[in-house]
């Protein structure tokens, strides 16, 4: 028995690091399976502008849905633009082919005067449906994530969130 | 592992260092013990995590596109194996803190299987018991104990009043640690089918610890004179 040759202590501790393991990768692995049933990179995102008001508000948090790629004009798609990193939520205005041809589409933000051309990477004039979009909104919760728009903002938060913690850890101890 | 301090109010505390003494004891005895249930409980979890980790190295390094197939089966088998863990870990382990054989002179082979669990608020220590003999024979048995029978007042853990609970209360071990048992060696014996048989005890309170609580009678016969 190959077992018995170490004591319990190892396995206690490799005990207590599984479960600090398992707690972080069941986080991400929920993630990742949503990414898989939504089959969108990136299923939940917060709307960072206010392009789409009063449909949506800065903060808001948007659960997406890729599957089923006929979109259609009036849906909100969140898209990535090349060469960019952060995505777009907009309304779909115009759709070219479809079916056969490969689906091509037009957006715009409801608060903005003209179409999202302007926002395109150089020389594009549409998005392909297949490869720009990650997903069609298909359900949202008002300013839950309006968190993550202040942290990104106004980064000072983060060491003054990490500091109360700091301070918490210290006054907890007795 | 006794010289530390705990908490007594805090229940897991108590059951956690309780959980520590006891294979401690029993290895001392030389108890083999069997670290098959964490072995398999570390190799599931491990599994799992490192499938973990190479999906999101996998992710982090070539994106979604590419790794989008082989990410859906890295999320069904990280679940599935978390799945087997949790019915693991409910279903076989069920709190066992203590699994091993002993190859004893007088009794031969027997093997002894010890769980554990608290009642919520209750600092009352219940162990199941699951030994078998040489003959194949399974004995199960319930027992319980309040905390304050090996901790004292300060939060120490006071080894001896412990081990002598279990010497005077599990047949095998009383067999093996004569020094702990009641009435050790001086014992009338009885057959060895009759290990496992308890009967109404002389048996003196413990010296130490357990403050007014009564000490369940139960003795146990055993073979006489040698010692373990």
């Amino acid at each position: 028995m190959f077992s018995t040759l170490s004591s319990l202590q190892p396995r206690q501790f490799l005990t207590q690091i599984l479960n600090f393991a398992l707690v972080l990768s069941t986080a991400f692995m929920l993630w990742k399976g949503l990414s898989v049933a939504t089959d969108s990179p990136s299923p939940i995102v917060v709307v960072l502008s206010g392009s789409m008001e009063p449909a949506f508000q800065r903060g808001d948090l948007l659960f997406l849905w890729n599957r089923g790629l006929d979109t259609q004009i009036g849906e909100v798609v969140v898209y990535n633009v090349k060469g960019k990193d952060i995505p777009i939520v907009h309304r779909v205005v115009r759709r070219f082919g479809g079916g056969e041809q490969p689906l091509k589409l037009l957006t715009k933000g409801d608060n903005n005067l003209a179409d999202d051309t302007e926002l395109y990477a150089r020389g594009q004039d549409y998005l392909e449906r297949s490869q720009d979009i990650i997903g069609s909104v298909v359900g949202y919760v008002p300013f839950v994530g309006y968190v993550t728009i202040l942290l990104s903002e106004h980064p000072w938060l983060k060491t003054v969130m990490l500091g109360l913690m700091g301070v918490m850890v210290v006054l907890q101890r007795e | 592992m006794s010289s530390q301090k705990i908490a007594v109010y805090s229940l897991s505390d108590l059951k956690n260092t309780t959980d520590d003494a006891l294979p401690n004891y029993l290895t001392s005895l030389k108890f083999a013990q069997s670290h098959l249930l964490t072995d398999v409980r570390l190799a599931l979890g491990y599994t799992a995590v490192i499938i973990a980790g190479a999906t999101f190295y996998a992710d982090w390094k070539l994106g979604w596109d590419a790794t989008k197939y082989w990410t859906f089966w890295a999320v069904l088998v990280y679940f599935m194996l978390n799945g087997v863990l949790t019915v693991w870990i409910w279903g076989v382990e069920k709190g066992t803190v203590f699994r091993g054989e002993i190859n004893h002179a007088s009794a031969g082979r027997n093997t002894l299987s010890i769980s554990s669990s608290v009642t919520k608020h209750i600092p009352i220590y219940n162990i199941t018991v699951t030994s078998t003999d040489p003959t194949g024979r399974e004995t199960k048995t319930q027992l319980s104990s309040p905390f304050t029978r090996w901790f004292d007042a300060d939060g120490f853990f006071i080894a001896k009043p412990f081990q002598q609970w279990l010497a005077a209360e599990i047949p095998l071990i009383g067999q093996v640690d004569r020094k702990n048992a009641p009435g050790g060696e001086g014992m009338v014996g009885g057959r060895e089918e009759a290990m496992a048989v308890v009967v109404e005890g002389r048996l003196e309170t413990p010296r130490k610890g357990g403050a007014g609580e009564m000490m369940p009678p139960g003795s146990t016969r055993s073979r006489k004179g040698r010692k373990g």
